[in-house]
């Protein structure tokens, strides 16, 4: 129950503000809820299990029988942080929207809500069409909140957004559906259940690819990686970014990107080992060249928040490099910067937000010396981009040191590369940096008629948990690595043959008195090589240099 | 030849006649008021009592394959399902037209009294098995449609679409009856039980059947506006009053898919590699030509009406999985239920265009509704619901509709055409996002109509309601469709 009341509560609370009378308590109200909904996700932690690797807190029903669809959801080490990050997040957005939001508050904050709803069941469902049908339900609310409260260009970005991603995931459509024939052909009975596609024995030609499996991979990746995006489907990202507004923005990079990441590491790489081996150098590929693409890009932008889209790019790029070097480190870098990249990126795009709602303009070349003028704000800047571009103890380095670190094993020409992002990175953020903040003060900042304010309580309020979490990620991995190692070992050790067992078999009736058995039994047969041992101290040495 | 009229014969058919009794009432109170028109709600009350008494009678009496009069009427599940469509499309209309300014008038009473004949023609051709009959149900429905378009007050738009849809609507029939006559000369009769088994056998040895069975289906493609076949649909749904052109485009729709699949599910395509080939290749066309000509029109009846095209290429698609399938009843559900989701959303999308008409003769432009959410945030919110709906989001019905149909699409190898479906729906999002970009994100002056509109709005809300249940609940009702098809 516990699944389904995180993901369907936001729903009701979208419903309750609907119907809300009074638009003058509605952001308390909305406050509150998702402080609500951020606690009860927070309880998963006492009924999670870190040390297995099978699905937990599992629900299932059968939904639509002819077909095998069932309304399915569960949770392992892959899904928890972000689904954490989605509940950590929506808060912040709220409070940080207060004031930049004055029209239509109601619709707003419904769509925030709805949003985080299809946001929460694309991580939990594990069932392909329930996945689906999540996954395009949240274009919708995002649709809407770029469309309505955007900036001058907001139909053309979110109508862009809409299309590439709803053109891109059709094909995943198609695929699913195959992919439930192929069930039926191996089991006699069609499911579209991902624990059943996990069974499938897809054949596999290398070099070819009319066969099964690539094709099949390639329609499941292109929909992510439109969605992440890759370095040529990007175009869409800084349209959106740019136009969305404030909140729209910190969901978009924050959670929605993450959902493309995540499909890689659910659906892709698992389901079709073969394939995503055999194309992993492509896919290293497109990540190395958009990390150096998104960064040189990043350089040279007029406008901060255009800067910070294609730096999401940038990030986007290690991510999946870490996904496809394979091993314990870049699954779990990639892993970590996913949650690293919420946090980071997020707080930026609020920290724009802020300056944009003071001079309303995001200009770099309009800027200068604002860090005399609003200190407090000038400190809260530079710790985010200090995490942005990867300083030891900040969160950024532990995701990127990993990634690195996984890459490195695998294709090191790669790691050389993107290294050099790293480099780049630190280049187009503190150049930034130091046009806005410091040298001769500009236009904006020098305005005698409109002197700026340094952050209020309420802005502040909404920076402390991020810089706190930028420190805790950062100093002390392990207490977030650790939740998810087992789901990440077991994904690496089996990953030819990948399969989830359901957490104490509770699906069977006779499951009180085997809780225990399964999930041992299950281990044993596939940690025969020595590979478990190896993760936990290396993440605790990447650790030390930050502290 | 000796026909023996049994009881059962009436009592399946009693749907329609419940309809054609009811039918008279109208017009007959008009007359005996000495051509004075009653008040129209009464009027609309009576159509309304007539639709629900012969869905009820439907629902009841037919089923499980029960023949009527020799076998030239079949009550299944098909006639069933896209029988309580049709009328409850027709029903939808009647509301419409109540409150629409070009057909509320002088002639109410008539135009219900077409109404149900049109129905009638309809439920003929659902439960129809012989060609004849087919074509008797078609040219009935169509004959009282032509009339309805004509007799509309707005002016030049309504008179041409009647004619263009009278003139290419003839040849439509003439065609089919042409085919008619070929398959009566090679097998001896025109009931479709007749060659059922043979039809596949005939279709490779015999020349002058297959032409038949090709100028049958051509027929059709004219009436359900397969591409290259299409051409009047947009013309004919501009011009007709609105609430005809969201009966054509949902009940005509349905009802000619219906007799479409009857043809089909004699299985001739599996003898003709040719035409199964034709066939595809006109899906394909169909939905291309639908969708892309969509982008361009700023009309919001002339977008929906290419949507129309767009979507009978996507029920092509079906129709072609259904007679191809071994397992005929999963194609042929799928087909049934793509007509349902797509009835609703489509007469919805219809009734809020009717709504926007202020007089006679106003075209709604997209750009009219900028603006409306502001002032009208339910019916936003519908239309909003329709065009998801049409573009096949989750998870409203058209969705699923979509899923089911090109699900059994790849059940049956026709991946291809099940691709060139979801690229077509992908195309198709753009333009069902426009009304909404106008609505929520543009300011305008966008306002429905100022006279009272309760009896659409009610449509409205009744159709966007079950758009999203039915869309919850899509597998029960998949299954009850297909359970009715066994």
């Amino acid at each position: 129950m516990l699944l389904s009341a995180i993901v369907f509560l936001p729903l009701l609370f979208a419903l309750i503000i609907a119907l809300w009378p009074k638009e003058t308590s509605l952001r308390h109200l909305a406050l509150g809820f998702s402080l609500i909904e951020f606690f009860l996700s927070l309880s998963v932690f006492q009924k999670f299990d870190p040390s297995s690797a099978s699905l937990q807190l599992v629900e299932k029903h059968v939904w639509i029988e002819r077909f095998g669809i069932s309304y399915f959801m569960g949770i392992d080490g892959l899904s928890l942080w972000l689904v954490l990050l989605t509940t950590f997040l929506m808060p912040i957005i709220i409070l940080a929207s207060w004031k930049s939001i004055n029209t239509r508050i109601k619709g707003f904050h419904a769509c925030l809500f709805i949003l985080q709803t299809a946001m929460l069941g694309t991580f939990l469902a594990i069932d392909a069409i329930f996945f689906y049908i999540f996954w395009e339900l949240s274009l919708v609310p995002m649709y809407f909140i770029v469309g309505i409260w955007g900036g001058s260009r907001r139909i053309y970005a979110t109508v862009k957004f809409f299309i590439y991603t709803m053109a891109g995931s059709m094909l995943m459509l198609v695929a699913m559906i195959y992919m439930m024939y192929l069930t039926q052909e191996a089991t006699g009975q069609m499911s579209s259940n991902l624990l059943d596609f996990y069974k499938l024995k897809i054949p596999f030609i290398g070099g070819q690819f009319f066969s099964l499996q690539t094709l099949l991979f390639f329609a499941f990746a292109l929909a992510f990686s439109i969605k992440i995006p890759l370095f040529p489907l990007h175009t869409w990202l800084p349209d959106a970014h740019v136009e969305a507004p404030t909140p729209g923005s910190v969901v978009l990079a924050g959670v929605m990107l993450k959902m493309g990441t995540y499909g890689f590491l659910r659906w892709v790489i698992p389901l079709f080992p073969e394939a995503s081996e055999y194309w992993a150098w492509l896919f290293m590929l497109i990540g190395v060249v958009g990390i150096v693409y998104g960064a040189l890009v990043a350089m040279v932008q007029p406008d901060v928040k255009k800067l910070v889209a294609y730096s999401s790019v940038s990030h986007m790029g290690y991510i999946i490099l870490g996904l496809f070097s394979f091993n314990v480190f870049g699954l779990q870098g990639g892993l970590y910067q996913m949650l690293n990249h919420g946090v980071s990126t997020g707080a930026l795009f609020i920290l724009i937000g802020m300056i944009y709602e003071r001079t309303h303009s995001r200009e770099i070349s309009k800027y200068g010396g604002l860090a005399g003028v609003l200190p407090l704000f000038t400190i809260f800047f530079f710790i985010v981009t200090l995490s942005s571009i990867a300083v030891p103890m900040t969160n950024g380095f532990v995701g990127e040191f990993l990634i690195l670190l996984g890459t490195f094993k695998v294709m090191p020409v790669f790691a050389y590369v993107a290294v050099l992002g790293v480099i780049l990175g630190a280049v187009y953020m503190l150049w930034m940096f130091k046009r806005v903040f410091f040298g001769e003060p500009g236009p904006l900042v020098k305005d005698d008629h409109h002197p700026l304010h340094d952050l209020n309580f309420r802005e502040v309020t909404v920076l402390v948990p991020l810089v706190v979490m930028i420190f805790w990620m950062g100093l002390f991995p392990n207490q977030f690595l650790d939740w998810s190692k087992a789901s990440v070992d077991h994904l690496v050790q089996n990953r030819s043959a990948y399969n989830l067992t359901i957490y104490g078999a509770s699906a069977t009736p006779a499951a009180p008195l085997v809780a225990e058995p399964p999930t041992p039994t299950a281990e044993p047969t596939t940690e025969s090589t020595p590979m478990p041992e190896a993760p936990s101290p290396t993440t605790d040495t990447t650790a030390e240099p930050g502290e | 030849m000796n026909f023996n009229i049994t009881l059962d014969d009436i009592v399946l058919i009693s749907p329609m006649i419940a309809l054609f009794l009811t039918s008279l009432i109208p017009i007959t109170f008009k007359v005996m008021r000495g051509n004075r028109e009653q008040n129209p709600l009464t009027a609309l009350t009576q159509g309304l009592i007539g639709v629900v008494m012969a869905a009820v009678l439907l629902a009841i009496f037919s089923g499980a394959g029960r023949m009527a009069f020799n076998n030239m009427l079949l009550f299944d599940g098909i006639t069933q399902w896209l029988g309580v469509i049709a009328l409850a499309s027709a029903a939808g209309a009647m509301v419409l037209m109540y409150e629409n300014p070009s057909m509320r008038g002088g002639q109410f009473s008539e135009l219900i009294f077409l109404a149900l004949s049109s129905a009638l023609g309809m439920l003929i051709l659902v439960s129809a098995t012989d060609l004849l009959m087919i074509f008797i149900g078609l040219e009935m429905m169509s004959l009282s449609l032509y009339l309805m378009i004509g007799m509309s007050h707005e002016e030049q738009l309504a008179k041409e679409a009647a004619l263009k849809y009278f003139i290419l609507g003839g040849f439509a029939s003439a065609i089919f009856l042409y085919g008619t006559a070929f398959i009566f000369g090679t097998t001896g009769s025109t009931n479709i039980l007749d060659f059922f088994e043979t039809a596949r056998g005939l279709i490779e040895t015999n020349r002058l059947f297959l032409f038949g069975v090709t100028f049958v289906i051509l027929g059709f493609c004219f009436k359900v506006s397969i591409a290259p076949f299409h051409a009047w649909t947009p013309d004919v749904y501009q011009g007709a009053p609105t609430p005809l052109t969201g009966l054509m485009a949902t009940a005509v729709k349905a009802v000619s898919f219906a007799a479409f699949l009857r043809i089909i599910a004699t299985r001739s395509l599996e003898g003709s590699q040719n035409l199964f080939d034709i066939l595809q290749w006109l899906a394909v066309l169909t939905m291309i030509v639908g969708n892309v000509a969509a982008l361009l029109q700023n009309n919001l009846k002339r977008m929906l009406a290419y949507s129309s095209i767009g979507h009978s290429g996507y029920i092509l698609v079906g129709i072609i999985t259904a007679g191809v399938s071994e397992n005929g009843s999963f194609g042929a559900s799928g087909v049934i239920f793509y007509l349902l989701s797509y009835s609703i959303m489509t007469l919805g999308a219809f009734a809020i265009i009717s709504m926007m008409e202020k007089s006679e003769d106003s075209l709604v432009s997209i750009d009219d509704l900028a603006g409306l959410a502001h002032r009208r945030p339910l019916i936003a919110i519908c239309f909003t619901v329709f065009l998801l709906s049409l573009a096949g989001i989750p998870p409203t019905v058209g969705f699923f509709g979509k899923f089911y149909l090109f699900n059994a699409a790849i059940g049956e190898g026709l991946l291809w055409l099940a691709i060139w479906g979801v690229l077509n729906s992908a195309i198709g999002v753009y333009y069902y996002l426009r009304p909404i970009v106008m609505m929520y994100m543009k300011d305008g002056e966008g306002e429905i109509a100022g006279h009272s509109l309760n009896a659409t709005t009610v449509t409205v809300v009744i159709s966007a309601v079950c758009i999203v249940l039915l869309g919850l609940f899509s597998g029960s009702i998949f299954t009850a469709v297909e359970n009715s098809l066994m």
